[in-house]
């Protein structure tokens, strides 16, 4: 059975202007993510996976080329829009867990569920997920009360209360220790493995065996 | 759509009560100190204004202050007239007057103030003087060779006008009044000091002694202070004197209190002026802490809105936390200036050569500058929370 493509990019190109120096990031890029793929991105420093990441995220726009998100070209689209999308479509898990310090971590996981429908049903499916991460006492905590592993399994909760057709995670282990990694990773896996569609940059030769695809990038473009 | 609206208010009261208490409470004083920086002196320069206004009222022309028809050198029939003005609805009391012109004389010192005749206990009835002896006795009626002098006209150490004055003059001292070539010893039986310059120097005797001394001059006065209840306001009283065929020269105590007024007025216009800059003091510091405050939670702000929270939402709750910390400010700040400041100054007046000035503000002036610094605040956060929420993603999350 075929696959459906959820996420395509089309030759696209981007370019850091810093006064008169142009730094080329990405050259041509085109790549299509299908539906179930545990995608991870390999590369050495500054051959533009986390550039790459970015717009496939819609974090940042290409200076050219195109975007498909389920059938809808996000290049075009302004802002709000876009804004919308990462709300309902999208996932992120950052490396430095990127909670809010002030949200208690089922605060943290609730937030964007409030945005699309009530704080009762977000809190709900939040304490499910939290089940499912195995995290479930530590709800009421602060991100600060936090290791470093369960800040970014609940950042990790956090980018599914949405039901996302995608998560991207940019290099989510680099600030944890072996232990935690392989929580995150297996964390990862089950997710994949409940249908969840995954793009993750990593540096980490032993992580690449969870991906189901590699994309090995070199001086902005695919290998 | 319910939940979002209610989000920007959330996500406030979280970074309120989940943040750093020691920044909170540093935020709240900064906003307080700002506060009452706007209203101190702005709150001092009323007090000087509504005591020397008081001073006038009280010491000097009464709410109401009377003189003779244009033509006429004194009030004829004043006896009628006082009675007239008596039983006009809104007046307290009313005093009559007559302007002495003599001068004072004392150890070779001469010189010429405001001498009047008076019905002390009348008088009482109207001004404050008799409560401002600082040395001797008030007048009696019955009095035909006393005198009562202000502080500026007895002179003597630490007196702003000594050098005018008949310095030194002391209770039971005698002082020569001399009028149209006539001269008359009387006692000095009380010094008064109304702390405002201006009553300070004048001096007071009986319509008896006047009489005594010239017996033709007293008979008409020309001069009718008049004294309102409180909460009436002079210009309908002045009215009814009309209606009631008063036809005398009727003066508010602002339109007789000639100069001190253009004083006042001096007064107000530099309120104005050092509102406006603390208004600009209380700005530039608003901003700043709101700047700082802001600018710490770039990256914050940045991950919210790679997570899909609308920009809008992000920007309110900023906007509503320093709307926040206004208020606590104004909370403190009142509480500082009502519970500290305006007793301290009740206590302890600023000494004035006008007035003892305490601190007065007003219901209108106090919500004026709360609203102000409300006003400042979320301006403050609407330029800085704007900047960063309408930045790219990445640039407020990794700064570049």
């Amino acid at each position: 059975m075929d696959k459906k493509t959820i996420l395509n990019i089309e030759n696209i190109s981007k370019t850091y202007r810093n006064e008169d120096i142009q730094v080329p990031a990405l050259i041509d890029v085109s790549l299509a993510i299908e539906e179930g793929e545990f995608v991870m991105i390999t590369g050495h420093n500054g051959s533009g996976k986390s550039t790459l990441l970015h717009q496939l995220g819609l974090l940042d726009m290409p200076d050219k080329g195109k975007i498909i998100l389920n059938d809808r070209d996000v290049v075009s689209m302004d802002e709000g829009n876009r804004t919308k999308l990462r709300l309902k479509y999208l996932g992120y898990i950052f490396q430095e867990y990127a909670l809010i310090a002030e949200l208690t971590a089922l605060e943290n996981v609730m937030l964007p569920a409030m945005l699309i429908g009530n704080s009762c049903d977000a809190r709900k499916k939040a304490v499910e997920i939290f089940r499912k991460v195995n995290l479930e006492k530590k709800v009421n905590r602060l991100p600060g009360q936090l290791s470093g592993g369960e800040q970014q399994k609940v950042a990790i909760a956090r980018s599914l209360i949405n039901d996302p057709v995608i998560i991207f995670a940019d290099e989510p282990t680099a600030n944890l220790d072996t232990t935690a990694s392989v929580e995150v990773l297996d964390l990862f896996k089950k997710i994949n493995e409940e249908g969840r569609t995954i793009v993750m940059i990593t540096h980490e030769q032993e992580e690449l065996k969870y991906a189901s695809r590699l994309i090995k990038l070199s001086d902005g473009k695919i290998l | 759509m319910k939940t979002e609206s209610r989000i920007p208010f959330y996500l406030a009261w979280k970074y309120l009560q989940r943040g750093n208490k020691w920044t909170l409470l540093l935020t709240v004083f900064l906003m307080a100190v700002a506060f009452v920086n706007l209203i101190f002196m702005s709150s001092l320069l009323n007090g000087i204004v509504d005591g020397s206004n008081k001073q006038i009222i009280n010491t000097m022309t009464g709410n109401i202050y009377i003189t003779p028809e244009d033509g006429n050198d004194d009030i004829p029939n004043h006896e009628n007239v006082i009675k007239i003005i008596e039983n006009t609805e809104g007046v307290e009391a009313a005093s009559l007057e007559t302007f002495v012109p003599a001068s004072l004389e004392f150890n070779n010192h001469k010189g010429n103030w405001t001498i009047l005749a008076i019905d002390p206990d009348k008088e009482k009835s109207v001004t404050t003087i008799s409560q401002s002896m600082i040395s001797g006795e008030y007048l009696e009626t019955d009095d035909t060779d006393s005198i009562i002098i202000g502080r500026q006209i007895a002179g003597g150490e630490g007196v702003e006008q000594d050098a005018f004055s008949l310095k030194g003059a002391e209770v039971g001292d005698k002082v020569t009044l001399s009028m149209n070539g006539f001269k008359e010893d009387l006692t000095v039986k009380g010094i008064f000091n109304t702390k405002f310059i201006n009553s300070d120097s004048q001096a007071f005797i009986t319509n008896k002694t006047l009489s005594k001394i010239m017996p033709n001059y007293s008979s008409n006065p020309n001069i009718i202070i008049v004294k309102t209840k409180n909460g009436v306001v002079e210009p309908d009283v002045i009215s009814q004197l009309k209606e009631n065929k008063i036809n005398e020269n009727i003066y508010t105590w602002e339109e007789a209190s000639g100069i001190m007024s253009s004083i006042t007025e001096s007064f107000l216009s530099i309120n104005i002026l050092i509102s406006l800059v603390g208004v600009l003091i209380a700005a530039v510091t608003i901003f700043i802490i709101i700047y700082v405050d802001i600018i710490n939670k770039r990256r914050e702000i940045g991950i919210l809105r790679a997570i899909g929270i609308k920009p809008y939402i992000i920007f309110t709750s900023y906007i509503i936390k320093a709307a926040a910390y206004s208020v606590g400010g104004v909370i403190l700040g009142s509480a500082v200036f009502f519970g500290v400041l305006v007793p301290y100054f009740n206590l302890h007046p600023f000494a004035l050569p006008i007035c003892d000035a305490v601190l007065v503000l007003t219901k209108t002036d106090f919500i004026a500058r709360a609203e102000t610094i409300m006003w400042v605040a979320v301006i403050s956060a609407l330029i800085p929370s704007a900047a960063v929420t309408r930045s790219k993603i990445l640039t407020a999350i990794f700064g570049k």
